[in-house]
């Protein structure tokens, strides 16, 4: 999963998972009045009216729209428009939007073999837009073109963790012997679909819930070309895309809304500019040129004064939180961090107010974090070890008490590492260097690209060791909203590898480690209680230095209808808009 | 600003007592300098280009010792909201005579001073590495001729035909964390240096060449040879002697390019580390995070500072080339 990780991270600040989406079915088309945040809890402009054209744009381009090659955040929102993976989150504002349904699948599935074998069955009337009917075999087809990393290169990698071949090449090396070649998932007819894993893992629907369990019919299988046209199961099929530049959809007539209550069809034309400067996207969008900012990581700072100071056009913001955590490693390995009480004299000494401005402030930026963990995530508490929210300018006393117990009561010397390329980290790197000086702490500040961060700098505890990067900028958005999910790649003791390692604390804690592997053996409520447990004791560690829980300013044109942050991605839900006209 | 390289420099040669070539320049050279000064100070613009550039040596030197700490934050000097400074003009007040930085509250006062040390720093040193290089090729290529010549001049070509900025993004992006002893902010400082030195010496080294090449064939020099002279003793105390004037002039003029060039290198973010304050960084975070709409007053700080500077070098470069060129008289 370390794989999975890296490009994660490597998803530019965005990153999480999953599709489809519907909503209440009000038909009040009045623009009455909507109010800032109101689609942080429920539908803005509830509407089942037709029609009209609905604009995107965004200022950075898609890794892919192949349902099988995404992990960025916006992508795996929009594949709904498009697609019907098997699993996707409810389309509901609210914490609502964070459960994971059946979309193709009839029902969550069941388990037999103590938890090895997963059984699932799909819908058997759902048809791709050319008509043919979908079967298992081009759901298990979906999951097979993955495997082939060098044709797909961008998405997830859990099958080949969770399933049993994990050196299965891919159809478009094995499709001269035998098309259906991954004996770890069997299709026994044409609408069961049968996983058979190599340990327990009750976190099997949330993986599912990537668009590349959307159907793929093997004849239409262009490979790195299927991003022109992926064959659509979705409400919307491709009618044109200029790779990079402008896509346009229109309304897939194969389509049954009956077999997917989480979409809607409603715009004749939904069309995406792509590469478009965020300051132009940001100005037409309040113009009410374009409908919604499709990238969904809020507007910059211009936009955002604008906003803010306009109470007309502030009723058509929202302030989500995007599931995002920014927060710093503290290395439990590199001297003298490798003491305790030096590691609580940073969490004292940090002044968390500088540090949230230098992420944007409370708005654009976030809110100030005591945790590792985020609000968006099921089993989240709030706690507060370090006076991070009592304090937030940094409780010196207490950081100084903290240096003497560690036997540098003048404070020491250390190393703090952070991508050089992001404006944001480097301004919040910069923070923390000016607050830990007040109580002697010197920190070098030491940049790095972006790109090969968690491969060859932070990412790889040989490098961090011989350098002395004891402090190491980090973020994180989970691939599904619990505890497992977000917290397991960065602080499980069983995680840390030699390159791409998420647990760059180095963290291996027995307490930690146990709860994660009797999270396993447990279900619902009792197993969300694992994870704060988690939390807690990682903070007790003062392993990482929690920084914000990121929020954005995101905006939607008043013509839009049915416009909610779908909690799972922190963005508008894209496959239920609607336009007045 | 315009480096007007092409415009040929009067040779200022020795006058026509031509007599033992040692004592003839002492005298000479004086005499010039004292012309030269006295034109000087009726140029009033260039003057006041000079004294502007004295002054922003000084405040460069003495400054950073004098200002407060430019990476000291004062969050409660920033609406967290919009992120910029309270109050108006950037938060102009008595204790923050520039105003201060947005997001962060560090003085700009302080950053501008201690971004002046730098700037200046690498310009003249930068300027010196190019100068000193192009001199010496542009003498050996006017003064030895032949395929000696057509060898350098061809080098030149390639230099001055080579991508500068692409280059120089790619060796900055290269270049390890330590390297020659050097690491973090001294070694970026040495690779500026070098990078902005080394690709702008063809300049001066064409300017050198004709000049070199016009002198070789003055009297004096065939008088020195006819006295039995050798080459490096010619090159070096009948020849360069008579070439100070222009390396005076276009070192006046190529500092303030290289005090660009350092500014977009940093605008592009090859320059110093942060929190190290340079005026192209300031430029560039006014810029790339969109405080030139929230906090205009940011982005005019250093944009002033910048042109102030470079105007002055240009001004002060421009009077002393009228001063020093005979033509002029």
């Amino acid at each position: 999963m370390a794989t999975m990780a890296v490009s994660l991270v490597a998803a530019v600040g965005i990153a999480a998972c999953s599709s489809s989406g519907s909503s209440s079915s009000g038909t009040s088309s009045g623009s009455a009045s909507v109010t800032y945040n109101e689609g942080t809890t429920s539908v803005v402009n509830p509407s089942n009216q037709k029609g009209g054209t609905l604009t995107f744009a965004l200022s950075s381009t898609p890794d892919s729209f192949d349902p099988g090659n995404t992990y960025y955040a916006w992508v795996l929102d929009f594949d709904n428009l498009f697609t019907m993976p098997l699993f996707t989150y409810k389309s509901c504002p609210g914490t609502c939007g964070a459960q994971v349904v059946p979309d193709l699948a009839t029902d969550l599935g069941t388990t037999s073999d103590n938890g090895l074998t997963w059984t699932f069955h799909i819908q058997p009337d759902v048809k791709f837009e050319n008509g043919t009917v979908v079967t298992s075999q081009d759901v298990k087809y979906a999951i097979e073109r993955t495997y082939d990393r060098s044709v797909l290169a961008n998405g997830p990698t859990y099958y080949q963790v969770l399933l049993a071949d994990p050196s299965y090449p891919g159809p478009f090396k094995d499709r001269a012997k035998n098309l259906m070649g991954l004996s770890s998932v069997q299709t026994p007819n044409a609408t069961t679909i049968v996983f058979h894993l190599v340990a327990p893992f009750p976190d099997l629907p949330y993986v599912l819930a990537f668009p590349n369990t959307a159907p793929v019919l093997p004849s239409a299988d262009t490979g790195t070309n299927y991003q022109l046209h992926p064959l659509s199961t979705g409400p919307y099929k491709f009618q044109s895309y200029q790779l990079n530049k402008q896509l346009t959809l229109v309304p897939n007539t194969e389509w049954n809304p009956a077999t997917d209550p989480n979409a809607k069809q409603l715009p004749s034309k939904i069309v995406v500019d792509m590469n478009v400067n965020q300051a132009d996207v940001d100005n037409r969008l309040l113009a009410g040129d374009i409908d919604i900012d499709a990238q969904g990581t809020g507007v910059a700072a211009a936009a955002q004064a604008r906003i803010l100071s306009s109470s007309s056009l502030k009723a058509n913001a929202d302030d989500p939180f995007t599931g995002r955590a920014w927060f710093a490693y503290l290395n439990t390995k590199v001297a003298p961090l490798t003491n305790l009480h030096c590691r609580e004299a940073i969490e004292y000494a940090v002044n968390k107010q500088t540090v949230q401005t230098a992420w944007g402030g409370p708005v654009a930026g976030g809110s100030i974090a005591s945790t590792l963990d985020v609000p968006v995530i099921a089993g989240y508490k709030s706690f507060d070890l370090y006076n991070a929210l009592s304090q937030p300018a940094g409780d010196v006393a207490a950081a100084k008490q903290q240096l003497q117990l560690c036997g540098q009561p003048n404070g020491f010397s250390t190393n703090l590492a952070y991508r050089s390329d992001r404006p944001k980290e480097t301004a919040a790197a910069t923070a923390i260097q000016a607050s830990l000086a007040q109580v002697g702490i010197k920190v070098t500040l030491k940049g790095f690209p972006s790109g090969s961060y968690y491969t060859d700098f932070a990412g790889s505890p040989a490098y961090v060791h011989s350098h002395d990067l004891g402090i190491d900028m980090g973020g994180w958005s989970a691939d599904w909203p619990n505890g497992f999910g977000f917290l397991d790649e960065l602080v499980n003791g069983n995680t840390i590898a030699p390159t791409g390692n998420t647990n760059i604390s180095e963290l291996n804690d027995p307490v930690i480690n146990n709860l994660f592997t009797k999270s396993n053996t447990l279900t619902g409520a009792a197993r969300t209680a694992i994870w704060s447990q988690i939390d807690m004791q990682l903070m007790k560690d003062a392993a990482v230095l929690p920084m914000v829980y990121a929020r954005s300013l995101d905006y939607r044109s008043p013509d839009v209808t049915n416009a909610y942050i779908w909690d799972q991605f922190g963005m508008y839900n894209y496959a239920v808009l609607g336009v007045k006209s | 600003m315009a480096v007007p390289f092409d415009v040929s420099i009067g040779p200022g040669g020795p006058g026509p007592d031509d007599g033992p070539p040692v004592t003839t320049k002492d005298i000479v050279g004086r005499s010039l300098g004292q012309i030269a000064w006295t034109r000087l100070r009726r140029d009033k613009v260039a003057m006041g280009g000079g004294i502007v550039v004295l002054f922003l040596i000084l405040v460069a030197i003495i400054g950073p010792h004098v200002v407060q700490n430019p990476d000291a934050y004062n969050p409660s000097l920033i609406n967290p909201t919009f992120l910029r400074p309270n109050g108006a003009f950037g938060g102009i007040s008595l204790a923050h005579p520039l105003g201060v930085e947005p997001e962060t509250g560090r003085d700009l006062l302080a950053r501008i001073v201690v971004g002046a040390q730098y700037s200046l720093l690498i310009a003249f040193l930068s300027t010196v590495l190019a100068v000193s290089i192009g001199t010496f090729f542009g003498v050996i290529a006017g003064y030895v001729g032949g395929w000696v010549d057509s060898l350098i001049a061809r080098a030149m070509d390639v230099f001055l035909a080579f991508p500068l900025l692409v280059f120089a993004l790619a060796l900055v992006g290269v270049i390890p964390s330590s390297a020659f002893g050097l690491s973090g902010n001294s070694l970026r400082i040495a690779v500026l240096i070098f990078v902005i030195g080394f690709f702008n010496w063809p300049y001066m080294g064409r300017i050198i060449r004709g000049q070199t090449l016009s002198l070789r064939e003055r009297e004096f020099v065939d008088a020195a040879r006819s006295l039995g002279a050798r080459g490096p003793y010619i090159l070096f105390r009948e020849l360069l002697p008579n070439l100070v004037a222009p390396i005076l002039v276009y070192s006046t003029l190529l500092i303030p390019t290289n005090i660009l060039f350092e500014a977009a290198l940093d605008y592009l973010g090859v320059g110093l580390y942060v929190p190290t304050p340079t005026w192209g960084q300031m430029l560039a975070s006014a810029v790339q995070n969109g405080y030139y709409y929230i906090d205009p007053e940011f982005m005019l700080v250093p944009g002033l500072t910048i042109f102030i500077t470079v105007l002055a070098f240009n001004l002060f470069g421009d009077g002393l080339r009228d001063a020093l060129d005979p033509r002029t008289r």
